[in-house]
């Protein structure tokens, strides 16, 4: 059994590719659809690795993302931001929730913009957890 | 009952994102969540003689939804909001209502359909039927006036709209000179729905992510300069999106370069920047390449 990755995406075709990636590479993908799905299934699943995008029904990945990383026994797993959404955006609403009296995030270890090869998700999962 | 999640159904063409940021002053209500909702008509898509079921379309027409939407959502989402979209195909009625309920909405905000009085005689309002069949709230918002604009400081928040020939990057060089009296410009490219093409979301997508990053480009020019930057993609007929961008981004100001195409008697002045000049209601910042 490969390391746990979750995939939490609203689109099923993006998730598809995603999984599809994962599974040729050898890691055990887990999926969820929106972002109260992915919360659940992190704290039951405790994957390595969450590829996570951002505009998503219900929860937003900005929001999944604060609560990781302020979540102690959470924040150290691995995430890979795969999104529409720009990193300039995507810094600038965690500084404007920042600013409203949240604790502060560190950035993304990786920050991909979709769409995004199948070679160049495999390496950067790979330089990620190995 | 607070409001703080509403749900804004859009086809965008009776409510964009003006009408989004006008309803922005219920923050100090409560409302800080908004969720997008586009539905797609099923004859739009539907099995035709011949082809069968039209994927491609549905392709174009969900990544043009697609890519409003993240435009939007990064306007809200650097405010502190959260934005939450659904970008469907079937009955609008239907699916209003299905995505008010996973959402648990405190409010619909949707538009006035654009049928004829005649036409709406004949089949029944999509609003007489959206609140017959919800419990929740509906707002039926209305346009906001097309001739409203502040002219009071007109350098204030420029619209660059740009297809980074000669002209559109001068003009760049000429916004930074203003930085003293710029608040914010947007930068803005207008892709033709041809350019929208491909079998998949992922190709339809290069698309979109290859001029973004371009204009991306431009935004670090202008922020090193001192002057905020966002970049938007629209899809579309260059003079409307420009026009709708003006208006969406509240745009104090239209900036174009002008194409160095023409040779003719208007020499600099190339056909879209002048369908904005004569038709637009912002003042219009037309830009010439170097050399006439």
């Amino acid at each position: 059994m490969g390391e746990k990755v979750l995939v939490v995406d609203d689109d099923a075709d993006a998730r598809l590719f995603s999984v599809t990636v994962l599974e040729e590479h050898g890691y055990t993908p887990l999926e969820a659809s929106d972002g109260e799905e992915g919360l659940k299934m992190i704290r039951k699943e405790k994957p390595n690795l969450i590829i996570l995008d951002i505009m998503m029904p219900r929860q937003s990945g900005i929001r999944l993302y604060r609560e990781l990383k302020t979540d102690k026994s959470l924040k150290n797993i691995h995430v890979i931001v795969l999104s529409g959404i720009s990193k300039r955006a995507f810094l600038r609403s965690q500084k404007a929730l920042t600013d409203f009296g949240g604790p502060p995030v560190p950035e993304p270890e990786v920050y991909l913009e979709k769409p995004v090869k199948a070679e160049d998700l495999a390496k950067t999962i790979k330089q990620v957890i190995g | 009952m607070e409001i703080k999640k509403l749900l804004f159904v859009t086809k965008f063409e009776e409510l964009c994102f003006d009408a989004v940021q006008s309803l922005l002053s219920l923050r100090e209500a409560a409302l800080d969540h908004i969720v997008f909702v586009n539905v797609i008509e099923r004859d739009k898509v539907a099995m035709r003689r011949g082809t069968g079921y039209q994927k491609e379309e549905e392709i174009r027409l969900r990544e043009t939804a697609n890519i409003r939407f993240i435009d939007w959502a990064e306007g809200l989402y650097e405010q502190g909001m959260e934005v939450g979209v659904y970008i469907v195909v079937g009955s609008l009625v239907a699916e209003v209502i299905k995505a008010a309920q996973k959402e648990e909405a405190d409010l619909i905000v949707i538009g006035r359909s654009h049928k004829s009085m005649l036409e709406q005689f004949y089949s029944r309002s999509e609003i007489t039927e959206l609140i017959r069949r919800t419990s929740t709230p509906v707002l039926v918002y209305k346009p906001i006036p097309e001739n409203v604009i502040v002219l009071e400081k007109p350098f204030e928040r420029p619209l660059l709209a740009t297809d980074w020939s000669a002209a559109s990057l001068r003009a760049v060089e000429y916004l930074k000179g203003l930085k003293d009296i710029t608040q914010k410009i947007d930068v803005i490219h207008v892709a033709s729905k041809k350019e929208l093409t491909g079998s998949t979301t992922m190709e339809v997508q290069e698309t979109r992510k290859e001029k973004r990053q371009k204009l991306e480009e431009i935004c670090d020019i202008l922020e090193a300069a001192g002057i905020e930057a966002r970049s938007h993609v629209y899809i579309g007929d260059p003079v409307q999106e420009i026009e709708k961008a003006a208006r969406e981004c509240q745009a104090t100001m239209v900036v174009l370069g002008s194409s160095g195409k023409a040779a003719w008697a208007e020499k600099w002045v190339g056909s879209i920047p002048r369908a904005i000049a004569e038709k637009s209601i912002y003042p219009t910042l037309l830009i010439p390449p170097e050399q006439v």
